[in-house]
């Protein structure tokens, strides 16, 4: 297989790099001894898979820390589809090329609701049936996890088993169990593993409709299974397993350096989004911890560059004294440090010039909204003082482009407040004109508001195409010179709500879109709308019946049988406050808001380095 | 201290791009934890230079690539330690020190050897070869940033021999390569295309040489360091 791979087939295709395996770090295990076979399945091309952390630190987990073995594979770029489908070449495994169809179990990542399509197509491209219910004893398992499995339910025909939560804690005890029930009949084996906590299984579930189309209600159907399938969470993650030796890849990826995660978590609340609110609470490492993380990891990969990933890295009570040491400690031998998300202040700034030894290319601040009003709304606790005094350290040390990401279709939204962005954006210029000696360049990116499950947000009506596509005119009607905006597409934005908050009804539609073409509809070039509006209308599916509603706080929701900690009643009070529009502080420096998760998880909030925030004092 | 170091690329890492490679190799370097030398500015980075571009899709026998260190250290020293770090297909199979006045790999790589690997008979290889050197125009379509124009390779192809290889027969071409003709791979292999041999012939296709042509002789750029 793989000698016709390098022969016959890769020459033909765009970036045959993405395809050979054999990186530096890789790990193939020895496969008759290996126990439970599993591969590592990214709905995405490789420099984009290759670039996710928690592939990286499963990876790891399973071929160092057990006896069973794991492999990866991504989707194919459609020229590379293309031949293997003429020359009859399954998908196979970049360790071993062997057919996916070989594994024990298949698991697949969901980054991105809309990314389904490509979990379709590479099951298809394997040859293993696409719907749960036909696959037969002997075939893999199809599972699946990452922060879209929050809401599995438009995909829960498609996969045997979802893993909820963070997966280094329940993946290897997902493996024992298939090992060692692995004579088991296949139903019997789904009913084992549904006794596992933050495993679910969606073939023993039922679900009942109003005659409204809402739902009834939600339960098993076999006994022994749990009704709520309560989220997996890593108490400590100074304990937690973490990569020394990540693969490093030969061709150019996406984020191609050496990643420290320097917390998992955020409290700031932001009302619309969903990682703060499905990754509670915050878990700092310690610096100590995370220094001896960087010294392994680069002596294994030899990367020039080291990255502090998080939410929001700048609140992480450390970064202050992780960085100066970092710096000083690999600072000589041209290793730099990157910081990936900022914080819309001047301090932040400060950091940034401190490490950032590199040219100044162009910083991104992210104030979502364009006025305070909108800002408290949302609970964006980022006052205009705070974005100018951030903007004008930015264009004082030597910046000379900004960009900003704000948000369009949020709740409570009106013309003023898109006036108030452009306004919000000439006034950041005219700062950066005051400092620079050309004139500045702003470019702005427009992001449509999608509401998430499991967020104050969940029980609001999205905005249809035409008003996104209105607000859009509406905000470019006059042209500013050297201010650029651009808009996400509205169509995607709408389907990616279908899906967000979707239910099981949906699966017949998902298929019938693969079976008209549909792949990487991430990619704009791939995107046809068309053709899921096709496949939705002929499923007699209204798609707006998902987005486009104002829900009621007594809807029981597809995804309510997911337990992530947080209580209804918090995101019922910050719905409300929003509609007041009070906005809600941080945990760490406002005391406990009560929103249940620690509690319900049994965990603490874990700060590291003293005060929660020593970056401000 | 600046060295000189003549590497190997297997077939498995055929479909790097000289970017790639540059970068596989300067993160062997840092693993490796050889004392090499940054340039100075903003964005500093390890002072190493790569000979030619190896093509994407071929391996490579004899590569070079030029590297300043910040502290001595022998060569040998160098060696072993590189290697360790390299993956398995690409090892580096001698280095020497050199001046730091040694002209740039870049400017005097001037010619480089092409290898085909063939199921064909030597012999009729061999009245293939006589053939082309017996032509004075050897016209292709240009392949590369100047796309579809008419190149005479005749006056780029330098030597040719054909060997026998266990059950294969391996055509050598030597080229020139750089200013003012560069004959690429891609451009040969239409040129066998063109004059009898198959696609179905040709086995594997690599670079086996890269030299420092004066007065007719090749001189390796390990040999030719003034």
């Amino acid at each position: 297989m793989k000698d016709k791979l390098f022969r016959d087939i890769l020459p033909q295709v765009s970036k045959p790099a993405r395809y050979t395996g054999g990186e530096v770090n890789m790990i193939k295990k020895d496969w008759e001894e290996a126990q439970a076979k599993m591969v590592f399945a990214f709905p995405d091309v490789y420099e984009v898979g290759m670039s996710h952390i928690g592939g990286k630190i499963l990876y790891g987990l399973v071929n160092e820390k057990s006896n069973h073995l794991m492999e990866r594979s991504f989707a194919p770029w459609p020229d590379l589809e293309e031949v293997m489908r003429r020359e009859n070449i399954p998908l196979y495994s970049l360790e071993s090329f062997r057919p996916l169809g070989d594994f024990d179990v298949v698991g697949f990542s969901l980054q991105y609701e809309l990314s389904i399509t490509n979990v379709l197509n590479m099951l298809d491209l394997s040859g293993i049936p696409l719907w749960s219910k036909e696959r037969q004893q002997g075939c893999p398992l199809v599972i699946a996890g990452g922060p879209v499995v929050f809401n599995p339910e438009p995909f829960a025909e498609f996969f045997d088993a979802f893993l909820i939560g963070d997966g280094e804690e329940v993946t290897l005890e997902f493996l024992d169990c298939v090992y060692k029930n692995r004579e088991m009949a296949r139903d019997e084996l789904l009913q084992e593993l549904a006794r596992i906590e933050g495993v679910y299984i969606p073939a023993l579930f039922q679900v009942e409709y109003k005659d409204d189309g809402t739902i009834r209600k939600m339960f098993p159907i076999a006994k022994g299974v749990p009704a709520k399938v309560r989220r997996r969470i890593v108490q400590d993650l100074d304990q937690a397993y973490y990569p020394d030796k990540p693969i490093v890849p030969y061709m150019d990826i996406v984020h191609d350096r050496a990643v420290l995660e320097v917390m998992r978590g955020c409290q700031r609340s932001c009302r619309f989004c969903h990682a703060g609110m499905v990754y509670r609470p915050v878990r700092e490492r310690s610096v100590d911890t995370l220094k001896k993380q960087a010294a392994a990891q680069l002596a294994s990969t030899g990367y020039e560059e080291i990255s502090l990933a998080s939410l929001s890295t700048l609140d992480y009570s450390g970064v202050n004294p992780l960085v100066k040491e970092l710096v000083k400690e690999y600072g000589p031998q041209g290793t730099g440090v990157s910081l990936p998300s900022l914080r819309v202040d001047a301090f932040s700034i400060d950091l940034v010039n401190e490490v950032q030894k590199v040219r100044k290319t162009t910083l991104t601040l992210a104030p979502e909204a364009g006025t305070q009003r909108l800002r408290d709304i949302i609970n964006k606790n980022v006052s205009d003082e705070q974005l100018f005094s951030a903007v004008e350290a930015a264009f004082k040390s030597g910046w000379n482009s900004l960009k900003l990401y704000f948000m369009i279709g949020l709740p409570g939204e009106n013309e003023a407040d898109l006036d108030g962005t452009i306004e919000l954006i000439k006034k950041v210029k005219a700062i950066g004109d005051r400092y620079s000696k050309r004139p500045v360049e702003i470019r702005a990116g427009l992001a449509s508001f999608v509401p998430k499950a499991h967020t104050p947000f969940q029980w609001r009506a999205q905005n249809s195409i035409e008003e996104l596509d209105k607000k859009r005119r509406y905000m470019t009607r006059k042209k500013h010179r050297r201010i650029k905006l651009s808009f996400h597409d509205s169509e995607t934005s709408y389907l990616e709500g279908v899906m967000a908050r979707g239910d099981r009804r949906l699966a017949v539609a998902i298929y019938k879109a693969w079976e008209k073409g549909c792949k990487f509809d991430g990619w704009s070039e791939y995107f046809h709308f068309n053709r899921w509006m096709e496949a939705l209308q002929e499923c007699n599916i209204d798609p707006d019946f998902y987005n486009l509603r104002r829900r009621s706080y007594g809807e029981v929701f597809p995804w309510d049988f997911i337990e992530t900690g947080i209580d209804r009643e918090y995101l019922v009070e910050e719905d409300e406050r929003a509609e007041k529009g009070i906005s809600t502080l941080d945990c760490r420096q406002e005391g406990c808001r009560d929103c249940g998760v620690c509690m319900a998880l049994g965990v603490d909030l874990q700060i590291k380095e003293g005060s929660a925030n020593a970056v401000e004092s | 201290m600046r060295l000189r170091a003549e590497y190997s690329v297997g077939p498995d890492l055929r479909f790097l791009s000289n970017l790639d490679m540059m970068k596989l190799m300067a993160r062997a370097l840092r693993r490796a934890r050889i004392p090499f030398a940054l340039s100075k500015g903003y964005n500093p980075h390890i002072r190493l230079s790569m000979g030619t571009v190896l093509p994407v899709g071929l391996w490579g026998e004899r590569e070079y690539f030029d590297l300043e260190l910040e502290q001595e250290m022998s060569t040998s020293e160098f060696v072993e330690k590189i290697n360790r770090t390299l993956p398995p297909a690409i090892q580096v199979k001698a280095c020497i020190q050199i001046a730091a006045n040694t002209r740039a790999l870049m400017n005097s790589i001037n010619c480089a050897c092409y290898s085909f690997i063939t199921n064909m008979a030597i012999e009729k290889l061999g009245l293939w070869k006589d053939y082309i050197l017996q032509q004075e125009a050897l016209i292709v379509k240009s392949r590369g940033k100047k796309k579809n124009v008419d190149k005479n390779l005749r006056l780029g192809i330098l030597e040719i021999d054909v060997n026998r290889w266990q059950n294969f027969a391996i055509i050598n071409i030597w080229v020139t390569n750089g200013e003012p003709l560069n004959v690429r791979y891609d451009e040969l292999k239409d040129l066998l295309m063109q004059t009898g041999i198959n696609e179905e012939n040709i086995v594997d296709i690599y670079r086996s040489g890269n030299y420092i042509r004066v007065n007719d002789k090749y001189y390796s750029p390990l040999e030719k360091v003034k």
